[in-house]
C-alpha cells in the first residue's frame, strides 16, 4: 500500500468514526508500517473512535517503553490470533484492548491472575466475595459477606475460618508478600 | 557555572543586594541582565514558548521574597508518614529537567527560576523558631530547587552553612543532585550541616536526569563532603518500578557502600515514584519517549499514579534488606507513603513526625 493512499485510508477512517484531530496527527505522524497496522487493525474490528483512542494509547505507551514499533506489536500472536479472529468486531475489540493493556501492564496482569486464580480455588460459597483492590492499587484486601439471616452469616463464617490460612496469604500477596522472583 | 542561562532579571529593589551582585559578577559574557520592576511578572510562564516551563529553568529572577521562608514540607499529609521535615524557600525551579520532577505541574504558572536576593530575612524567621522550638529540627533547602545548582553563581550555601554552625537544634540539609560542592569544602560546619544526595540507578539517570551529576559523580561528592566534615544522607526517591529495578538499585547501594561506609550515613529515605494525573500528563507531554515514565503505575486511593501495591512493597522490601544487609541500623524512612505502608516494609509503626524529625536532625550524633 502506498503511503498516501494509506494517507487518505486514515483520513476517510477518521473523518467517519469522528476521531478527534490530535489522534489523526499523531495517526499520519507514524511510519507507514505502523500506520497501516494500526488502520488494518481499527477497520478489521469496526472499532468506534474511543476503542481506538485507547487502543492507540497503549500501543504507543508500549512501543515507547519496549522500543518496538506498533506493527511488531501487532503481529504478536497473542493480538493476531485476535485480529484474525472469528466473533464479531465490538467483541474482538475489547478482546484487543485487554491484550494490549496485559502488554502495557504485564506485571499486574500476572499478579491480578494468580491472586484471582488462588480466590477462585479456594471454592468459598456464594455470599462471601473477596475483593482485592482494583489493579491491585493498594494493600487492602476486602471481604464481603452477604447473608440472609444468622444461620447462613454462621454458614459464611465458618467457611471463611476454615480458610483462613489461605485467605492470610491472600491478604499478603495483595501487600507484596510471597510473591517469587520475577514473578512481579 | 555548569548551566545555561539565557537571560537574568533583578528586581529593581534587589539591584544593590550582595546576592545580585556576586551572581553577575560570576556570569559569563553574553548572558544579558535586565533590570524589572515586579521579578514575579519575569517569572511568570512564558506562554508562547514552546516548553514555558523549560524555558522558565534558564529565565534566572533575582527577587525579593514577599512571603514566610520557611514552611511545612509540602510533601507533609495526614495521609502519610511524614519525617517532620521543614523547608526554607530560598529559590525556585531548578536548572535540571527531571522527567519525573513535581515542579513541572507545581510552578508550571511562574517557572522562571527565582532566587530570593533578601535570604538574609530567613535567619530572623530561624532565630525564632530555634527559639520556640522543643525539639531539634531539620531545615532544608532543596524542595522547590536544588539546594547546590547554581551554587557557584549565588554562593547561598556558605552563608547557610555558618549560620547553622552556630545553631545548636538546627540542621539545615542541602540536597541536590549536583556535584556542586566547592563552596562548602573550605568551612566548619560544626555538624549542623547534612548534605543529602538524591539517587538513582544509572538507568534512570541517563533516561530522566537531564543535566544532572551521574549517579557516581554524586557520590564521590558525597564522599568528599563526607571527608570535609559534613553529615550525608541519601534519598532513594524517586524509586521507579521498572523492570529490573530490585538488581538497578542493589547495584546503586554496592557501589555507595563501596564509596560511603554504611555507619556515616545518617538516613536514607525511599520514596516511590508517584505522580498526580496533572503532573503525569505534562510529564509525558514533556518527554514522550522516556521510557520510566511508562511503568506500571495505576491510579492509587491517595490520587496519586503509583507502582501498583505488591510491586512497590517488594521493591522497597528489596532495597531496605540490601540496606540492612550492609549495616543492620542505618536508618531508612519512607517518604510520602501511609502509615500501613511503613509499618510493613519498615516492620514498626512510623513514628510520631516531631519524633522522627528530632531523630533525623540530631542523627548519628545523639543514638546511631
Amino acid at each position: 500500500m502506498s503511503a498516501p493512499a494509506d494517507d487518505d485510508a486514515v483520513r476517510e477512517w477518521a473523518a467517519a468514526r469522528r476521531l478527534p484531530a490530535p489522534y489523526l496527527a499523531r495517526w499520519l505522524a507514524l511510519g507507514p508500517d505502523d500506520r497501516a497496522a494500526l488502520l488494518e487493525a481499527a477497520t478489521g474490528l469496526r472499532m468506534r473512535a474511543g476503542q481506538l483512542i485507547a487502543a492507540f494509547d497503549l500501543l504507543e505507551e508500549i512501543s515507547v517503553r519496549d522500543a518496538r514499533p506498533i506493527a511488531a506489536i501487532l503481529a504478536r500472536d497473542e493480538v493476531r490470533r485476535i485480529l484474525n479472529g472469528t466473533g464479531s468486531g465490538p467483541g474482538r475489540a475489547a478482546a484487543l484492548l485487554a491484550a494490549l493493556r496485559a502488554l502495557r501492564f504485564p506485571r499486574l496482569a500476572r499478579a491480578t491472575e494468580r491472586i484471582a486464580r488462588e480466590i477462585a480455588a479456594l471454592g468459598l460459597p456464594r455470599g462471601i466475595r473477596i475483593a482485592p483492590p482494583r489493579e491491585l492499587a493498594s494493600g487492602e484486601i476486602r471481604i464481603e459477606l452477604a447473608a440472609h439471616g444468622g444461620e447462613e452469616l454462621s454458614r459464611l463464617l465458618d467457611a471463611l475460618s476454615r480458610h483462613a490460612t489461605e485467605l492470610a496469604r491472600i491478604a499478603d500477596l495483595v501487600a507484596g508478600v510471597g510473591w517469587h522472583d520475577d514473578e512481579i | 557555572m555548569r548551566f545555561e542561562l539565557d537571560a537574568v532579571y533583578v528586581e529593581e529593589e534587589m539591584r544593590a543586594t550582595a546576592l545580585a551582585r556576586r551572581v553577575i559578577a560570576a556570569l559569563p559574557p553574553g548572558v544579558p541582565v535586565y533590570h524589572v520592576p515586579d521579578g514575579r511578572i519575569a517569572a511568570r510562564a512564558d506562554r508562547g514558548a514552546a516548553d514555558p516551563f523549560a524555558a522558565g529553568k534558564r529565565r534566572m529572577v533575582i527577587m525579593r521574597r514577599r512571603s514566610r521562608f520557611l514552611t511545612g514540607c509540602p510533601a507533609a499529609s495526614n495521609e502519610f508518614a511524614c519525617c517532620g521535615y521543614l523547608v526554607m524557600e530560598l529559590a525556585s525551579n531548578c536548572p535540571m529537567d527531571c522527567g519525573y520532577c513535581f515542579l513541572q505541574e507545581f510552578v508550571a504558572d511562574n517557572p522562571g527560576f527565582q532566587v530570593y536576593a533578601n535570604y538574609a530575612d530567613a535567619f530572623a524567621e530561624l532565630d525564632r523558631v530555634q527559639a520556640a522550638a522543643d525539639r531539634p529540627l531539620r531545615i532544608g533547602t532543596g524542595e522547590l530547587a536544588d539546594s547546590l545548582a547554581f551554587d557557584s553563581l549565588t554562593g547561598m550555601s556558605r552563608d547557610l552553612v555558618r549560620y547553622f554552625a552556630g545553631r545548636a537544634g538546627l540542621t539545615l540539609e542541602l540536597k541536590t543532585k549536583t556535584d556542586e560542592i566547592e563552596n562548602l569544602l573550605d568551612l566548619d560546619s560544626r555538624g549542623r550541616t547534612l548534605v543529602s544526595w538524591t539517587l538513582s540507578p544509572e538507568r534512570v539517570f541517563r533516561s530522566s536526569e537531564h543535566r544532572t551529576a551521574s549517579p557516581s559523580a554524586r557520590i564521590a561528592a558525597a564522599r568528599r563532603v563526607l571527608e570535609a566534615g559534613y553529615r550525608v544522607g541519601f534519598h532513594l526517591d524517586p524509586i521507579i518500578a521498572c523492570d529490573g529495578a530490585d538488581r538497578d538499585y542493589s547495584a546503586l547501594l554496592d557501589e555507595l557502600f563501596a564509596t560511603v561506609p554504611a555507619a556515616r550515613i545518617e538516613f536514607i529515605s525511599l520514596g516511590g515514584l508517584r505522580m498526580t494525573p496533572g503532573l503525569r500528563a505534562a510529564a509525558r507531554r514533556r518527554f514522550p519517549r522516556d521510557p520510566m515514565l511508562l511503568g506500571e503505575e495505576v491510579l492509587a486511593p491517595d490520587g496519586r499514579y503509583r507502582a501498583f501495591a505488591p510491586l512497590r512493597m517488594r521493591l522497597y522490601e528489596a532495597i531496605n534488606r540490601r540496606i540492612a544487609r550492609e549495616k543492620p541500623g542505618v536508618r531508612v524512612y519512607l517518604c510520602m507513603e501511609s502509615a500501613a505502608t511503613y509499618r510493613r516494609v519498615l516492620g514498626a509503626a512510623p513514628p510520631a513526625p516531631a519524633a522522627l524529625g528530632a531523630r533525623l536532625a540530631d542523627g548519628n550524633r545523639r543514638d546511631g
